[in-house]
């Protein structure tokens, strides 16, 4: 048989299981009972190309590219010789850690996609992204019913040029006109009475009290026309003690803030106690998407918005349908902010232009003739006005216009479909903000400015601008590093006994503020993240990381420039160095897979049979120690050689995330080498001393700035990238370093793509 | 098979208590008379009623209802050095004997058939992840549509809930959709509920399963379904085949929850015995565990005595299991001062080791497993159904998505079929194979529930001999 051409193979891969036992003998042990026998024998027309897209990026993309392009092994893409040796390939030796994984039809799915479809697309101008219907996340639907029903619309400001033209205190100028600000924004003023000063700042506890501009005081901006210092600053809700500070010396409290505490040394801290309120009542603390069903996150995509797993079932329906009523009911109670008109002046009339305005707004489109009637004879048919309002937002609720946002498009003309104007403004909004469009987006789709890139950049710079954009991107985050989890982990009270929820829940918080502080305040480059020397704790995460100078429940930017993890951002993170770690010791492991597949995207295949597992805590012992198998038996270095050495640099960290000088007694060597940083293969070695050190070379690895616009392009999209997508992402990625790699520059450029807004 | 030549020859026997049946259903409600009309189509079991023995369903009896019990991370079978499997069952079909880790099941021993040599076959072998995938869909890497949906989408179709799918712990930390074993869709997972006070609120409480047991359908719900139905189906219009197929997934559930509102509530039990007491806040606490499972394996067996499904998976944790069972208040393996996850346990080593700790946690954790399926029988028995209890009308497969925890492997799956099936299974048997797919296992449990299924999963196994009567 092995002699005919095309060689052809038995439907089971008998002959790959004979190879892997000789290789792992003692990994068949588990009884005898392979009893595969002989079937039909095997050729590319039984391969699957769509199994074998999933099948390749799952088991070879690490090694040879999502493109076929070659990495730690040869390159695929445009195999030259015949299909059915690909074939034979694959089942025999594919992937060498362990080649029972993917044998037989397997083996024949993966020939087929690399010969059909790797050569990769997008570039010729051929359309790449899938048509879809993207079901809201739990987190997306909240939002959505929140500022559907129950965030009265802004009114139309007063047109403007800066701040200063519109109501200084409570009003910024957004987009040329003036928008009151959102919650959580307060605006300092202080009136110098005719004095100049060199500088004045605000300090206190949401920024750590510093002394000077240069430690992180909050410097006052002095407007010539109003003769006042103001600063905008969103210091979040919650009770905050601050003081002005006069020519980095003279601390004194808010002449125009009556309210004051004292502050322990003789004098007064002003003190501000910021609430936010909810037009149509208590929309923020609105959970209706409580009782959905968690989202599923296919293995390698870590986000909770996939697109191809958003499916809806009967639990789904359920608790839709029940939310729906919910929500409906508390938004009829405040019937006259709902209505665009006077339904006792004419009933129908009014029906029919609320069905029509709020109708734009749930479906996020205008509403077709037919819709418009269907809905305002839900409201006349009803026993009252209030009652058949009240149906028909049950009924938009839950029809699948709102459910979803169609990433459908329209023709073309080239036999490809282009998005619609109005579902590049859901894309954009839920992109940015997480939520539905405002007005303003709704209108620029109606205006036709969104059918080109110019246009959508306008808008996508306006929606960057806004505060919504930041709590979004905190979102984003938490997935992209997968800390989610951090508020509900479990320590071992034995051996941490101060772990508690609240440290875990100031985790979550301190990265999200880092890298919304990053983004929106600071550089706004990706390398910060990772090499921040500051970060923002509050008093009990402050006092776990040994850091002084914060007190109290507030989160302040702090300062630890001889600190253990000063300059090396998020990565001496608790969230990161929590979540990446057992319940009663460090993980080099998780912790060295983190980097390589989060913020490398360089995933690991499964670990192979017989892997072994995490050594018992010796006492006498260090981490390091223990786990010195992995690189002294062959078989674990495969894999092992790119995780531990890198995972090591962790390890003056322990699972808590607090620094330890040593373990068990004895040293810490913290040392490593972040190997092939640029991918597995590539030779290169990078030898570091300290975690800083580590974060030093990330942040100058190529890979790094590459897998974030990778992360960044998933979560947009809401599915993994394909080869199809690698033209439009090599010119994303160029954008982004032509824009010294500034996320919001990233961002723009992935909205701007061709693969944003074309579909197959 | 040749029980089955014998019994249906007819014979004067037969006739004879063919006849003393037909006398005694007219006495019977509806319910028992279908069965005694069932009953009297074959013969053999029938005999064992007619003369007394112990009452069973008819050899092509249907299962009423089926239940996977899913536990994490495998079982201490053959080790890497060779020695024996600790799970598996010896002797022959009618003798043979429990080993330790399945003793917590010796008093359903009678209940259930044990497997040696069941293979999920080769592919991903070696693998958590790839051998969950295999698990219900029995196609390699998930691609193919899971037995319970398909169950779920046929013969439970008519059920107020096609499908229940609860968990304990099994979403923690954002699991991949990989950890998850039911797939509507190739490739595609669905999550399981992990709050029992919520999966009670669906099918007992405000959900669209309770309500008003004597008011009639809520008419404005019936409106707000008809307005939704008439947009699904507008957009249906306007899309093409991919979109389509998710739309009509949606299009399904939305006819379960109409059906389920528009014939009013529909449990036959207001007032449910399910204690949800001991349920802590902290669903992921590992201490709460026990509790959370033994919650949501009560309200699987409630829902299901209520008749509002057919078909229920049971999830415990996910694979590669970071679940703390040392942490189990009260059971053999609780330590407070030593944290053991399932995962670690499971690479207990190259030997079966009784010192080593990690084996012996495994050993206990494996038992513990064991004993709250056997929970899970003990409380399908104690509920009466038709003339027997409802594990003689029940199927419960136990499964986990590797044989043994160390080596991962899928071949000689440790699976175990509970109950009869109305009669469509003959349980206290050890069925031994050479290595037979455990496709054909669950086309046999297809097949009970009464559902087309010639063959099942992507090896085209049919029914695997000897399970069916």
């Amino acid at each position: 048989m092995r002699g005919e051409a095309p060689l052809r193979l038995p439907r089971r891969g008998a002959r790959a299981l004979r190879l892997a036992l000789a290789v792992a003998a003692p990994a068949l042990a588990c009884g005898d009972a392979e009893g595969d026998s002989e079937g039909p024998e095997l050729s590319l027309d039984d391969g699957d190309t769509s199994r074998g897209a999933s099948l390749y990026r799952e088991l070879c993309a690490a090694c040879h590219g999502v493109a076929g392009e070659g990495g730690l092994g040869p390159a695929v893409a445009g195999w030259s010789r015949p299909g059915d040796a690909l074939i034979h390939v694959i089942d025999a030796t594919m992937p060498p850690q362990n080649t029972a994984v993917c044998t037989g039809t397997c083996a024949a799915d993966v020939a087929a996609y690399i010969l059909d479809g790797l050569t990769g697309g997008g570039c010729d101008g051929s359309p790449t992204s899938p048509r879809q219907l993207r079901l809201l996340t739990r987190r997306e639907y909240n939002s959505t019913v929140r500022d559907l029903l129950f965030t009265a619309p802004l009114d139309e400001g007063a047109p403007c040029a800066a701040d200063v033209d519109c109501d200084l205190a409570a009003e910024s100028c957004v987009a040329d006109l003036c928008a009151a600000d959102p919650c959580g924004r307060h605006t300092f003023l202080f009136d110098p009475g005719g004095e100049t000063y060199a500088s004045v700042h605000v300090a206190g506890t949401f920024n750590g009290w510093p002394g000077t501009v240069a430690d992180g005081g909050w410097a006052m901006t002095l407007i010539p026309e109003a003769g006042v210092y103001v600063l905008k600053a969103d210091v979040g809700v919650g009770a905050h003690a601050y003081k002005f500070v006069l020519d980095e010396s003279d601390w004194i409290p808010d002449p125009q803030n009556p309210d004051t505490e004292d502050d322990g040394v003789g004098g007064q801290n002003s003190v501000l106690d910021l609430q936010c309120d909810e037009p149509g009542g208590g929309g923020a603390s609105l959970d209706p998407a409580a009782g959905f069903p968690v989202e599923s996150r296919p293995k390698g995509y870590g986000y909770d918005n996939n697109a191809a797993a958003g499916l809806v079932t009967a639990v789904h329906v359920d608790q839709q349908l029940k939310a729906a009523a919910e929500v409906a009911a508390l938004a009829v109670a405040n019937l006259d902010a709902l209505l665009p008109c006077d339904p006792l002046a004419d009933p129908e009339a009014c029906a029919r232009d609320f069905a029509a305005s709020f109708g734009r707004r749930a479906f996020r489109r205008p509403l077709t003739p037919a819709e418009v009637e269907k809905y305002a004879s839900l409201i006349v048919g009803a026993a009252n006005f209030s009652a058949g309002v009240e149906v028909a937002l049950r009924v938009m609720l839950a029809s699948p216009y709102f459910l979803y946002r169609a990433e459908i498009g329209e023709d073309a003309g080239d036999g490809t479909s282009r998005l619609t104007d109005y579902e590049v403004a859901s894309a954009l909004s839920y992109a940015f903000w997480g939520t539905m469009p405002d007005d303003a987006l709704l209108d620029a789709a109606e205006a036709g400015l969104l059918s080109d890139a110019a246009g959508i950049e306008v808008e996508a710079r306006r929606l960057l601008g806004d505060p919504r954009a930041r709590p979004l991107l905190g979102t984003f985050a938490a997935q992209w590093l997968g800390v989610e989890g951090i508020t509900a982990t479990d320590k071992s009270a034995v051996t941490y006994p101060e772990w508690q929820p609240a440290l875990g829940e100031a985790m979550a918080e301190e990265t999200r503020r880092l890298v919304e502080h990053v983004i929106f305040a600071g550089s706004g480059r990706f390398d910060e993240l990772l090499l921040a020397d500051y970060t923002f704790a509050n008093g009990l995460l402050a006092g776990h990381y040994g850091i002084d100078g914060v007190t109290g429940d507030d989160f302040a930017q702090t300062a630890d420039p001889s600190g253990p993890r000063a300059g090396a951002g998020i990565l001496g993170h608790g969230s990161i160095l929590a979540t990446y770690a057992h319940s009663d010791q460090s993980s080099p492991i998780r912790r060295g897979v983190f980097v390589r597949e989060r913020l490398l995207c360089q995933p690991f295949g499964t670990p192979p049979a017989n892997a072994g597992g995490v050594p018992e805590v010796d006492p006498n012992a260090t981490t390091r120690e223990r786990f010195r198998q992995h690189s002294s038996d062959e078989s674990c270095a495969l894999c092992h050689t790119y995780i531990d050495a890198l995972g090591f640099g962790f390890e003056r960290f322990d699972a808590t995330g607090r620094y330890r000088s040593d373990e068990n007694g004895q040293a810490i060597d913290a040392s490593g080498d972040v190997s092939d940083v640029e991918g597995f293969g590539s030779g290169t070695s990078a030898p570091f001393g300290t975690l800083p050190e580590l974060a030093a070379i990330l942040a100058s690895s190529q890979a790094a700035h590459t897998c974030f616009s990778r992360q960044a392009f998933r979560f947009t999209m809401g599915y993994l990238e394909t080869p199809e997508d690698l033209c439009a992402l090599a010119e994303i990625d160029a954008r982004f370093a032509a824009a010294n790699y500034d996320v919001r520059e990233l961002l723009v450029a992935i909205v701007t793509s061709p693969n944003f807004v074309r579909r197959r | 098979m040749q029980r089955r030549d014998l019994d249906t020859r007819p014979s004067g026997l037969l006739l004879q208590a063919q006849a003393r049946l037909r006398a005694q259903a007219r006495g019977l409600g509806r319910r028992r008379l279908l069965q005694g009309l069932g009953l009297a189509a074959i013969a053999g079991p029938f005999l064992r009623l007619a003369l007394g023995g112990r009452p069973v369903r008819a050899a092509a009896g249907k299962a009423q209802r089926v239940i996977f019990f899913y536990f994490p991370d495998g079982v201490v079978g053959p080790s890497q050095d060779g020695e024996a499997s600790k799970w598996h069952a010896s002797g022959s079909e009618h003798d043979f004997s429990l080993p330790a880790q399945l003793e917590p099941l010796a008093g359903h021993k009678q209940d259930c058939l044990f497997f040696n040599g069941l293979s999920m076959g080769p592919a991903d072998s070696g693998s958590h992840p790839g051998g969950a995938k295999k698990l219900l869909t029995a196609v390699d890497g998930g691609f193919g549509e899971s037995l319970d949906q398909l169950l779920a989408r046929t013969v439970g179709a008519d059920a107020p809930f096609r499908h229940l799918y609860l968990g304990a712990m099994a979403n923690q930390n954002n699991a991949s959709g990989d950890k998850h074993i039911s797939y509507p869709s190739p490739g595609v997972t669905i999550t399981p509920e992990d709050d029992p006070r919520k999966a009670f609120d669906l099918l007992f409480g405000s959900g669209s399963g309770g309500g008003d047991p004597d008011g009639g359908p809520d008419p404005t719900q019936v409106t707000v379904i008809d307005g939704v139905l008439g947009d699904m189906e507008t957009l249906r219009a306007q899309l093409g085949d991919t979109e389509k197929s998710k739309l009509d997934l949606h299009l399904e559930a939305l006819r379960e929850v109409e059906k389920r509102i528009k014939s009013g509530p529909t449990g036959t039990c207001v007032d449910p015995a399910v204690d949800l007491a001991a349920v802590g806040d902290d669903l992921y606490d590992p201490g709460n565990f026990p509790a959370v499972l033994r919650a949501q394996t009560d309200l699987m067996v409630q829902a299901m005595a209520c008749g509002l499904t057919r078909v229920g998976v049971l999830q415990s944790s996910n694979h590669t299991s970071e679940l703390i069972m040392s942490r189990f208040a009260g059971s053999e393996m609780y330590d407070p001062n030593f944290d053991m996850r399932s995962h670690q346990a499971s690479h207990y080593g190259a030997k079966h080791d009784e010192g080593k700790r990690e084996y012996a946690d495994y050993l206990k954790q494996r038992r513990w497993w064991v004993s709250q399926f056997s929970y899970l029988l003990d409380q399908l028995a104690a509920r009466p159904d038709g003339d027997g209890t409802m594990l003689d009308t029940s199927l419960v497969l136990l499964c986990t998505e590797v044989c043994d925890g160390n080596t991962h492997l899928h071949d000689d799956m440790p699976l175990v079929l509970a109950g009869r099936g109305g009669g469509a299974v003959s349980p206290g048997r050890l069925l031994s194979y050479g290595g037979d797919r455990h496709a054909g296992l669950l086309a046999a449990i297809g097949q009970a529930l009464g559902a087309d299924l010639p063959t099942f999963g992507d090896s085209g196994s049919g029914p695997l001999g000897g399970v069916l009567t």
